[in-house]
């Protein structure tokens, strides 16, 4: 199904309130040229997912299994949620400051277990796959460690005995 | 060519050499014995052809995207055996999957019995392997670094210079070097230069499972140009259900087999005759197609007089750990290479038995990005990041020990017979058991391997975030196990059956023990050794002979 095609049937999340997600989560440091980068990357890779897909098997098991249900309508419902919970309280989801947009979110994921991020399929809020998204990233390792790493990106052998290079400001 | 004929309702496909299996195995063998024999060679692979090479940098990404197998229909539906570590049932079979790692047992590992009196004693040794270990380095293309001469002898150089070591395993290097510890390069089948054809590694990091530009070896390559160059016909899609033995003699008379794809759900029969049969169908599916073999002449299956067939399925088991230390590492630059070391594979004199290998990889736990600070708040925004990088000043080492486990007779593959295929045919059951001695010594060396992975964590002011041990048995290996004594092996060391003459088992089932490093290599150079002893019954090329 194409991303218009999503749209109309319903199943794509708002991307109005898709981008005031991604600056209530992300961080402000990627500016709000790499927030958008960051928020359509997210859509691409939600655009680009075919449930019940063979997933993987690796070493170590023979059991087959299939990718999960398109979690598309679930997110979309969380998205419309948030913005029912600020239009209590004021106009709406995106005209909130950050600081009460982020509140909402983090009352929406105050019952997650653990600390570690999920594979974001298994996401159960969106707000939690948009993070999980962006911070399994190269980009968002190399903005950690200030550093041109590259990650599982196809970069010269030769240049792995070397200390990575700074980003510089460029780079962010 | 073969020679196609019907007989009866069976279509009958002719050769000299008939290969069961197309792993990695099978693609060494049938390519050496293409290369230096007058033979015609056939080989039958149950599974479909495998995803080419320019299709897998779009599976690969599919992979990383969302966790999809990249290897498409690389097994059957109905055919997996209990307990089995991996389905890839697809030409190139499981080393489609692989990491590339390749190192080479220790001498030791061949004469355990004689050295320490544990477990048994290969019939072949090292040093009669030595040429065989080269001759698989060559054919698969290995890179590697000379290790310290005492602890990695070896009688010739690696085809390719080493992979380089990373800024962080060079870091980390230094602090084993602290700890009394000597580790270099690990080899590995991935080009550090263009080699057999290939690109160079260019590290996207997902060596397993899928390299998407072909710097890893895997046995496709080596089927694509003995198919280009009509030296062996491979034909997929096409599973053999028994080996038939000729009335009156001991020999084998054909394979008997489906073609999947023909005919109607049931497939169509054809039988391979040949004047040489080699099983080359890994640890599980070897020894299940000659226990499946049986008839009322071989009630047990064949090449099974000693009731070895399917006995000491061996393996190692590993202890890992992961160690924080006061480095500043760069994950992601290269995460699948490590460091190894045979230092503790090599003792001679021990008071009580322990064995194993080494290897440190640079690792993410416990520097991860998390949604919750240390007071279980969630981190948001700006936030999350900066916890982020307090977290990354400092780097975790990942190490991991393998130690051998001495098989029990009875760690074992037999026939699941109430679970069977689409075919009728029951399915293999794989039950792994430790030797009582082994049993006896498992405390002992896991314990020992812990206390070497305390000592590294305080030779570089580190501590151990976390460590367990995984109770699988990694590189599974045996169940038609090679020996001199037909009462307690099934083939001898060349991998010739001892009651079948034109019969050969080659590579992992024939193993002895799994010995306490990767094991691909190692059951190469034993499938190279025995395909020499196979290629003795056909003119050299060129009559050289």
């Amino acid at each position: 199904m194409t991303p218009a095609a999503a749209t109309q049937s319903g199943r794509q999340p708002n991307a109005t309130l898709l981008d005031a997600l991604g600056d209530t989560v992300l961080p402000a440091e990627l500016g709000a040229d790499g927030v958008a980068r960051a928020v359509a990357e997210f859509q691409r890779w939600m655009d680009g997912y075919q449930p019940g897909a063979e997933a993987n098997h690796g070493y170590g098991t023979g059991r087959i299994e299939h990718l999960p249900a398109d979690p598309r309508r679930h997110w979309r419902s969380q998205l419309a949620a948030l913005e029912a919970d600020a239009r209590r309280n004021g106009p709406s989801f995106s005209a909130l400051p950050r600081e009460r947009r982020q509140a909402l979110v983090r009352a929406a994921l105050r019952n997650e277990r653990g600390d570690a991020l999920p594979n974001p399929l298994l996401a159960r809020h969106v707000a939690l796959a948009l993070l999980a998204h962006f911070y399994d990233s190269s980009a968002a390792t190399d903005l950690c460690y200030d550093a041109q790493i590259g990650r599982q990106q196809c970069r010269p052998l030769s240049a792995q005995r070397q200390q990575p290079v700074t980003l510089g400001r460029k780079g962010r | 060519m073969t020679l196609l004929t019907r007989q009866g309702r069976a279509e009958v496909i002719e050769s000299d050499i008939c290969i069961i299996g197309s792993g990695i195995t099978a693609a060494v063998v049938a390519e050496k014995l293409a290369e230096e024999r007058e033979a015609r060679i056939v080989v039958v692979e149950a599974g479909d052809d495998t995803v080419p090479l320019a299709e897998r940098a779009a599976h690969r990404a599919r992979f990383v995207a969302y966790g999809e197998s990249p290897w498409g229909r690389d097994h059957i539906d109905g055919m997996t055996a209990d307990g089995i570590q991996s389905r890839s049932m697809q030409v190139g079979g499981l080393a489609m999957h692989w990491g590339g790692v390749t190192p080479r047992f220790s001498p030791e590992d061949f004469r355990v019995k004689s050295l320490f009196g544990v477990g048994h004693d290969w019939p072949v040794t090292y040093e009669e392997l030595d040429p065989f270990y080269h001759e698989a380095e060559r054919r698969i293309g290995v890179a590697g670094e000379q290790g310290p001469p005492e602890l990695d002898p070896r009688s010739s150089p690696f085809p390719m210079p080493s992979l380089p070591l990373t800024y962080n395993l060079d870091l980390l290097k230094r602090w084993t070097d602290s700890a009394g510890i000597a580790m270099w390069s690990q080899p590995s089948a991935k080009n550090s230069v263009a080699y057999g054809g290939r690109a160079v590694c260019c590290r996207n990091d997902t060596c397993a499972p899928v390299c998407p530009v072909g710097a890893k070896y895997s046995p496709d390559f080596t089927w694509n140009a003995l198919r280009a160059s009509g030296r062996v016909e491979l034909v997929p899609r096409t599973l053999v259900r028994r080996l038939v033995v000729e009335h009156g003699s001991n020999r084998i008379t054909r394979a008997e087999a489906v073609r999947r794809d023909r005919g109607d759900a049931a497939g169509s029969r054809v039988h391979f005759r040949a004047r040489t049969f080699v099983v080359a169908a890994g640890y599980a599916w070897s020894p299940h197609l000659l226990l499946l073999s049986r008839s009322e002449r071989f009630p047990r299956g064949i090449a099974n007089r000693s009731g070895m067939v399917g006995k000491y399925m061996t393996g190692h088991r590993n202890v890992f750990a992961f160690v924080k230390l006061p480095l500043r590492l760069y994950p992601g630059m290269n995460e699948q290479h490590s460091l190894v070391t045979k230092q503790f594979m090599r003792a001679t004199k021990l008071d009580r038995y322990v064995r194993h290998d080494l290897r440190v990889w640079e690792s993410s736990v416990g520097r991860r990005p998390r949604l919750k600070g240390d007071d279980g708040a969630v981190l948001l925004g700006d936030e999350l990041m900066a916890d982020w990088r307090r977290r990354s000043t400092e780097g975790t080492a990942r190490v991991r020990a393998y130690y051998d486990v001495i098989p029990d007779r009875e760690s074992a593959l037999t026939l699941n017979e109430p679970a069977k295929n689409a075919y009728g045919d029951p399915q293999p059951k794989l039950t792994f058991r430790d030797s009582p001695e082994s049993l006896a010594l498992r405390a002992h060396t896991e314990d020992s391997i812990k206390a070497l992975f305390q000592r590294m964590a305080r030779a570089g002011n580190g501590e151990i975030l976390r460590s367990g041990v995984d109770d699988f048995q990694d590189h599974p290996a045996g169940g038609c196990r090679m020996g001199d004594d037909p009462a307690s092996s099934v083939v001898n060391s060349h991998g010739r059956a001892h009651d079948h003459e034109n019969l050969f088992v080659v590579g992992a089932p024939t193993s002895v023990s799994g010995g306490c490093a990767n094991a691909t290599l190692t059951f190469l150079a034993v499938a190279l050794r025995q395909a020499t002893e196979i290629g003795k019954e056909f003119k050299l090329i060129g009559n050289r002979e």
